[in-house]
């Protein structure tokens, strides 16, 4: 074959896309078991039981989350089943009211409204806790999910997206697992102000 | 890498891809119209490209890795115009230069 | 005329047409950065973000279809395979889209429960699309692989193009069906869907313009059959070669092992390369015409695709895909400035070069030109281009503020909103992006009354002796 017979080149698309296509699949493989609920990257959903922190590993050179002592969600242990099923519930009340077409998680959505990743460790919350008089952050959060034009926090505000309280509890949970979840980082240098400009 | 660093960074990268495209550019038109200064053109687009991947070499916070693949890449911009050329000249049967 | 090509002026007109819906959406979308007060309470940001980006998937898919359905026959010389299917099915998705979008604005979201997802709103970026209508897609597309493929086997006739786009209607048609399931885990919902994504933007759809490119070179520039075909499977390898493992760089956040920071990283950093190589071959194929041919808007379009996609892909890109700079960049205005800046060379142009094509053919005009072509084509690019460069003034205020010194926290991403570049920007993108508004409204009244404006389009080429 020659480099101007068509012939030549059809040869080297096709097998360049069936290398790359098994290169592919063997990650796909890898990466499926890695981030299944468990794996190495993503906790269980119970993890929504334990305090979630945000730390720094030297190894790593980024902020890794690290899974502490027990704190159940709302006061309550949940199980297994029962943490998949509100799990289940969060991600339907996401989808159902659009989130990501103003939020981000991971980075990936709208760019409107502040990525969520990490927001069950946003420090802000602290404070959301004083001003709604909640006992917990994860009730001052719902408080927050259902009427969020009683607390808006700036010009942009947030719509009502009329959740139910079971919605909320779920959006909650699913945040909380979330900020669980090794993303190698991401968002960069999270709760740290960076002293040079 | 620091805040500045990665505004830096990111548009040297810009640049370094952008400088490529001139060169591509230039060197074609160059060979279309068989002016030599043209030809100068081009060298100057990639001498440029160099520089900036030689910036980013020196100064970036990139790990070795990805300074090697720049400059990998950077060999396979040189040829890629006169190898694309001469390639569409001999399937077109020299219709770049007539 | 074949069914078929009337069919692609119709798909290729509903495509212009929901072209001005993206845009429309667009500015509103815009507009909310400028004034986040503009109709709160009745329709709010993601409503108008989801037509914005759901209209420019099917814009553009119409107009691939369109262009497929005008050169099938010609190029396997019958009437396409059950073409009266397609016909009927033309009027089924416009009318579903329709639906899609009143539902979209007037109903806007259901509650957390299987209905919402089948008749209202799915909430996963690019396919908001209740399940319906999803499924609607699916058969349009599945009739569309029919008529390609059952035409190949009526006629046993099989070109290297046609070849091509066979295979390519396979990985077209089932990465879709990402767009049914609704996954608990963030994570794998985002692994399978960025398959959908990116294999279709950086890989089955760049195959499927070069199909169309490959066609509307031979004949707009009377390119040799086995030039194009060559050129399209060095197009294919590199671009796949290079993107497939380049959806990587989509793994570096999502919870996804690390390795994929290294693999991404590296494939994605190739990718600008066939691009510079099609930069060359562009400026070749115009030069050697010495940009003269029977129609000067198509030729310019296509130019404006070489070009677009080297800047909005290759350089734009490769500012961002470096994990190193993504992490800070990822999910900020600087995303926005490369995806339109992309969008638009590696696809938009390409179309609106297939339509005026398809208006020179379908009004048989022996020469296509006038002043208008050129109005719409400086105010769309000129648009454009604004609109990016103000993206990546807020964006590159947006990385540096929120996220590489304010931490990444509410508090930082208010801070980079707040940032005087960063409103600026936003501003000027607007500004811009009437502008780009204007242009398209140009594009529609010249490719509306081509031939029928009485206008004397070209003077003659030879004095009488």
């Amino acid at each position: 074959m020659r480099f101007d017979d068509p012939a030549f080149w059809r040869a080297g698309a096709i097998s360049t896309i069936i290398v790359m296509l098994f290169v592919l699949a063997m990650l796909t493989y890898d990466s499926l078991a890695a981030i299944a609920p468990g794996g190495s990257h993503v906790p269980p959903y119970s993890v929504v039981n334990r305090h979630i922190d945000y730390v720094f590993d030297a190894g790593r050179g980024i902020d890794v989350p690290v899974i502490g002592k027990a704190e159940p969600l709302f006061g309550k242990v949940l199980d297994n089943a029962a943490a998949g099923a509100i799990m289940d519930k969060g991600k339907l009340v996401i989808q159902s009211r659009a989130c990501m077409d103003c939020h981000t998680f991971y980075g990936n959505g709208a760019y409107y409204a502040p990525d969520l990743t990490k927001a069950w460790l946003d420090p802000d919350w602290e404070a959301w806790q004083a001003i709604t008089g909640a006992p917990t952050k994860e009730e001052a959060m719902v408080m927050f999910l259902v009427d969020p034009e009683k607390y808006a926090t700036w010009t942009r505000k947030m719509p009502n997206m009329h959740l139910s309280q079971e919605e909320a509890r779920a959006v909650v949970a699913y945040l909380k697992w979330t900020a669980a979840v090794d993303t190698n980082g991401f968002p960069p240098n999270f709760g740290h102000v960076h002293a040079d400009r | 890498m620091t805040p500045t660093g990665l505004l830096s960074t990111a548009l040297l990268l810009g640049l370094y891809v952008l400088l490529a495209g001139g060169y591509g550019l230039v060197y074609t038109l160059a060979r279309l119209e068989r002016w030599r200064n043209l030809k100068s053109v081009a060298g100057v687009f990639f001498v440029l490209h160099c520089a900036i991947a030689v910036l980013i070499v020196v100064s970036s916070a990139l790990a070795p890795g990805w300074k090697l693949l720049l400059v990998a890449s950077s060999v396979a911009i040189f040829v890629i115009p006169p190898l694309t050329w001469r390639y569409l000249e001999h399937i077109h049967g020299g219709e770049g230069t007539q | 005329m074949y069914r078929s090509q009337t069919l692609a002026v119709k798909y290729l007109a509903a495509a212009i047409g929901l072209f001005g819906v993206m845009t429309i959406a667009g500015l509103l979308s815009a507009y909310y950065y400028i004034d986040p007060d503009f109709l709160f309470g009745l329709l709010h940001f993601n409503i108008a973000k989801i037509l914005h980006i759901d209209t420019l998937v099917i814009w553009l898919l119409m107009g691939f279809m369109g262009a497929i359905y005008w050169f099938l026959p010609e190029e396997l010389g019958r009437e396409p395979v059950g073409i009266w299917l397609a016909e009927i099915l033309f009027y089924v998705f416009c009318a579903a889209v329709a639906v899609v979008a009143v539902v979209f604005i007037v109903v806007q979201y259901g509650g957390s429960n299987e209905f919402a997802l089948w008749f209202i709103n799915q909430g996963r970026k690019y396919v908001e699309a209740p399940r319906w209508a999803a499924l609607g897609v699916v058969a349009v597309m599945v009739v569309f692989g029919y008529n390609v493929i059952g035409t190949v086997l009526a006629t046993r006739k099989l070109t290297g193009i046609i070849a091509v786009l066979m295979v390519d209607l396979i990985p077209l048609v089932a990465l879709y069906l990402d767009a049914f399931p609704a996954m608990t885990n963030m994570s794998q919902d985002l692994f399978w869907w960025w398959w959908l994504v990116h294999l279709w933007v950086e890989a089955t759809w760049e195959v499927l313009i070069g199909c169309i490119m490959a066609f509307t070179l031979m004949q707009l520039l009377g390119t040799s059959r086995r030039i194009v075909e060559t050129w399209l499977y060095i197009e294919v390898a590199l671009v796949l070669g290079t993107g497939i493992l380049g959806l990587g760089h989509h793994y570096f956040w999502i919870g996804t092992p690390n390795y994929w920071l290294g693999i991404g990283g590296f494939f994605s950093a190739l990718e600008p390369l066939p691009l510079l190589g099609m930069v060359v071959h562009a400026v070749y194929d115009a030069g050697t015409h010495h940009m003269k041919t029977a129609n000067r808007p198509a030729l310019y379009w296509m130019m404006a695709e070489a070009f677009g996609n080297f800047l909005g892909g290759g350089v734009w890109g490769f500012m961002i895909t470096l994990p190193q700079i993504n992490l800070y960049a990822h999910g900020t205005q600087w995303t926005v400035s490369h995806g339109h800046f992309a969008f638009w060379g590696a696809y938009g142009c390409g179309v609106i070069a297939v339509a005026y094509l398809v208006a020179q053919k379908v009004r048989a005009l022996p020469e296509v030109g006038g002043a208008l072509w050129k109005w719409s084509f400086a105010a769309l690019n000129l648009g454009l281009i604004g609109m990016v460069g103000a993206l990546l003034v807020s964006g590159m205020t947006q990385s540096f503020v929120e996220r590489a010194i304010g931490g990444s926290t509410l508090q930082a991403f208010i801070a980079g909103q707040q940032d005087p570049w960063f409103v600026s920007g936003m501003l000027l993108r607007f500004i811009f992006g009437v502008i780009f508004a204007l242009g398209y409204a140009i594009l529609v009244y010249d490719l509306a009354t081509l031939g029928k404006r009485g206008v004397v389009l070209a003077a003659p080429a030879k004095a009488v002796p």
